[in-house]
């Protein structure tokens, strides 16, 4: 045996293995640094960032115990405990992703609606949905679809149209009722509706119709509770419908049906009493904490040059939020469209083959468009040939959306590919048509990941600086934007527009905080498109 | 029986109206493809439009081949001093996109396991979705101070008068003759607030998913069985890769090399918060000076110029539209470039 290994030894020195085994090992090594270096980097650079922002040395090590007590070891034990058993993981995810987007929701819609007026949202609301409504159920109760299933987006059309044609005389008449009613309707009414709907389904009509009953009764209640007080209900209004009433119905319906995994519902709950629990002990104890850059005036104040402790980005974030909303209502109708003809309409062979290949290059070319050259194009066609005004809300959200419209359209296109044809052959099999086909059969299985694709586009969207710049949106606005022709600014802009700022509290403090903000919008967002996307691959 | 023909007539118009409205929808889903192209065709007419009223102004002789851009003080729209700015960060985040990229996607492509790759590969992808204005803060204030603790470097690397041939004395004709090294001294200088070095490095930190995921997608492309028939032959993983699969998948990576610059040559933000607003011509022999230096790229320009003047119509203005369509042509022509090398040179495996 030894002599065996020795003459394999001899045998590796002479034909230099070793040689070439360190080689490989080394090769490897400098691919994997290689891998690393720019995510390192980049980890590197937030660091910076986060850094400056929170200010970690600020805070007295007392505080930090605290939060690991309060927050992290429950968050963390919870977090662990509920990753053993998969009932309880789903629940828990199922509950985070509820508590939280009934959070964000319920924040953008107040927040929106009151920098547009709630007046003005309830009115275009209900004439843009009570119309469409009565025709779908018209169409449900007599299974007439053949006319109805056009007639409902006419509807909303013209429903919208009537809103603009009749809004000088409708508004004085709807500003009569307090402002709180008018969040009451924007959104107590359709979540009350949807609510009813969903139980009706789920159980019975009888059923429906007292969910309905309850969550308008008690959402009165808490109005009338808080008018008796002598505060405004408007915020509490669109909270407690928007996030309150959901969030009840996913944890009781989930506490009744789910015996397994009902525990997971505490998830999020374990984290928000953390928060609460430790700043009570921080301010009873009076512990020194954190003096960090993101606070309340950071999100909720207009942009002060000067004065670190009052420079807030409240208007430039709710610009983001009401541009990026628009863009998405521009684009993503035109870029599905385009996807469904190029996958499902677009000719296979002769002249109409080559339009479609025509398309499909002309779009991938689009894609790779600088996006300064979107700008360019903004400016020409918003503020040239149509006369726009400088910087309003329309022609940031168009410039926008011309730059999203590929990424929209190829994101789309890859989904809408990846419906099996069998599916669509069965479907054409039953006589459907290819509209009756794409609606009932392709749409519905491709839905989540355009859904993915398209919040991917947003995100993209709402970090984009240089064709808003081209098209000259004020870098820094006081007020956020009043409606669809008033003048708005977006975050990046003005993080932009302070990068020249010498004073050290806005160059190592607002600054940075304020691209805490846009990153963790962009954080949110992607998270959302990674949940829409696995529940979709875990579903088939 | 008269019953009978009117319920099939009445289904038959209900058809006809099904048609024309399956037409209807039709026609609006491939109404909004064409839109598409549209799109294009504004992109190019406002750029020519407005570009050729500038050069009806300026000639483009002048613009092309001028070095100096000096649009407000001295009227002048020499385009080369912006081109050379452009140049320089895209050739210097080339230099550390290119190489990183391409080890990138040999690692995921044939080194890293499934669980590895599903890690990094997204990772990765995070370099492309942070905000150019978040990249450009960060070399503003943070790389460049970074970079500038180490300098200014002023090392001697080949002292003066190292004589590697002296004539002797007695050598009557030519005594006294010393051939030596010339005497080299590298000089870094330190680097300005706004500087080519650090908005180079965030750049090239941008693209770098750019060719990683481009050729990656070459690379897995290349069939196992031309793996297996190296193997076969006795060779490492090492020569697999570097003799094997890249070579055959170099057209896909010559087409992410092609897209990845063309991306840094469109870059905006980042350059024009961390390069500043001065356009230059390129400093010669002294090359490390450029980097050390403020500089202008033609978008950071297009920028400078919407943020002082978007409300004139002087020439300018229209400058702005000249330097667009020039961006635009470049970014074209590398485009198109690179989805022909990417079709005329790949090789079909079957």
């Amino acid at each position: 045996m030894a002599t065996e290994d020795e003459s394999v030894d001899q045998l590796r020195q002479a034909s230099g293995t070793r040689l070439r085994e360190l080689k490989g090992q080394l090769f490897e090594a400098a691919l994997l640094g290689a891998t690393l270096v720019g995510i390192v980097s980049l980890l590197i650079l937030f660091g910076y960032i986060a850094f400056d922002t929170f200010q970690p040395l600020t805070a007295s090590a007392q505080w930090y115990l605290l939060y690991f007590g309060t927050l992290v070891a429950p968050t963390a034990a919870f977090t662990w405990y509920a990753r053993r058993d998969p009932a309880v993981r789903a629940v828990n995810a199922k509950a985070f992703a509820v508590v939280f987007g009934g959070l964000a929701v319920s924040l953008v819609t107040y927040v929106v609606a009151d920098s547009v007026s709630p007046y003005d949202v309830l009115i275009y609301l209900l004439f843009g949905a009570i119309p469409p409504l009565l025709v779908g159920v018209y169409g449900r109760t007599t299974d007439e679809r053949t006319y109805t299933g056009p007639a409902i987006p006419v509807a909303a059309v013209l429903g919208l149209g009537v809103a603009a044609l009749l809004y000088g005389l409708v508004r004085p008449v709807v500003g009569i009722a307090a402002r709180w009613i008018a969040y009451f309707g924007i959104t107590t009414l359709p979540v009350a509706g949807i609510i009813g709907f969903v139980v009706a389904r789920r159980w019975s009509p009888r059923h429906g119709v007292m969910a309905t009953a309850a969550v308008l009764l008690s959402a009165l209640l808490v109005a009338g509770g808080l008018l008796g007080v002598g505060t405004d209900p408007s915020f509490w209004v669109v909270l407690f419908s928007t996030f309150v009433v959901p969030v009840g119905y996913v944890v009781g319906s989930t506490v009744g049906t789910n015996s397994e995994g009902r525990i997971g519902v505490l998830g999020p709950f374990v984290l928000i009493g953390g928060v609460l629990a430790g700043a009570t002990l921080e301010r009873q104890l009076a512990i020194k904490g954190l003096e960090s850059y993101l606070t309340p005036t950071l999100l909720l104040e207009s942009w002060h040059g000067r004065v670190a402790s009052e420079a807030g980005v409240y208007p430039q974030l709710v610009g983001s939020i009401v541009v990026v909303g628009f863009m998405a209502i521009l684009a993503f109708p035109i870029g599905i469209s385009a996807a469904v003809y190029l996958e499902e309409y677009a000719p296979k062979s002769g002249w109409g083959s080559r339009f479609a290949t025509l398309l499909e290059v002309n779009i991938s070319n689009l894609a790779g468009v600088p996006s300064v050259v979107y700008g360019l194009l903004g400016l020409a066609l918003f503020r040239r040939t149509l006369g726009f005004g400088t910087g309003i809300v329309v022609s940031a959200a168009g410039t926008l959306g011309l730059l999203i419209l590929p990424i929209v359209v190829v994101s789309a296109q890859e989904a809408i590919r990846a419906v099996p044809d069998s599916l669509r052959e069965a479907s054409y099999g039953m006589g459907a048509s290819r509209w009756q086909t794409l609606r009932n059969v392709v749409f519905p299985e491709a839905v989540p990941s355009i859904l993915t694709g398209t919040i991917l586009a947003l995100a993209r969207a709402i970090g984009e600086t240089a064709p808003l710049v081209m098209i000259a949106v004020a870098t820094t606005t006081y007020t956020p934007p009043e409606g669809l022709f008033s003048s708005a600014t977006a975050l990046p802009l003005q993080i932009y527009a302070a990068r020249s700022s010498a004073l050290p509290e806005f160059r190592h403090g607002v600054v940075p905080a304020a691209a805490i903000v846009l990153l963790a919008l962009m954080l949110v967002m992607n998270a959302t498109a990674v949940i829409v996307r696995n529940r979709y691959e875990r579903d088939t | 029986m008269s019953n009978e023909s009117q319920s099939v007539s009445d289904s038959l118009q209900r058809n006809q109206f099904v048609a024309r409205k399956e037409r209807l929808y039709a026609w609006l889903i491939a109404g909004s493809a064409v839109l598409t192209i549209l799109v294009t065709v504004g992109i190019v007419l406002a750029l020519s439009v407005n570009a050729l009223t500038f050069w009806r102004e300026i000639s483009p002789i002048a613009f092309f081949t001028g070095t100096n851009w000096s649009p407000k003080i001295a009227g002048e729209y020499g385009v080369l001093p912006l081109v050379s700015g452009t140049l320089l960060v895209t050739v210097c985040s080339a230099l550390i996109a290119l190489p990183v990229g391409l080890a990138a996607a040999i690692y995921l492509s044939e080194y890293a396991s499934e669980r590895v790759r599903s890690i990094l590969k997204p990772a990765l992808e995070v370099l492309a979705g942070v905000p150019t204005v978040i990249y450009g803060y960060m070399a503003l204030v943070y790389v460049t101070p970074l970079i500038d603790g180490f300098l200014p470097i002023d090392a001697t690397v080949i002292p003066s008068r190292i004589q590697i041939l002296a004539i002797p004395d007695w050598l009557p004709a030519i005594s006294g003759f010393v051939l030596a090294l010339p005497e080299f001294t590298l000089v870094v200088p330190s680097l300005r607030t706004f500087n080519a070095l650090s908005a180079s490095i965030v750049v090239g930190i941008m693209i770098i998913p750019m060719v990683s995921s481009i050729s990656e997608d070459a690379l897995s492309a290349v069939p196992d069985s031309l793996r297996e028939a190296a193997y076969g032959l006795g060779s490492t993983k090492f020569d697999v890769s570097t003799k094997v699969v890249v070579p055959s998948a170099t057209s896909g990576i010559v087409a992410s090399y092609v897209l990845a610059l063309s991306r840094a040559i469109g870059e905006t933000m980042a350059v024009t918060m961390a390069m500043g607003m001065s356009p230059q011509m390129p400093y010669f022999p002294n090359v490390l000076k450029n980097l050390a230096e403020s500089s202008q790229t033609i978008t950071a320009a297009m920028v400078q110029i919407a943020g002082a003047d978007s409300l004139g119509t002087g020439p300018t203005f229209e400058a702005m539209f000249a330097l667009g369509m020039t961006l635009f042509a470049i970014t074209l022509t590398m485009n198109v470039l690179a989805e022909l090398v990417r079709r005329r040179f790949r090789e079909a495996y079957e």
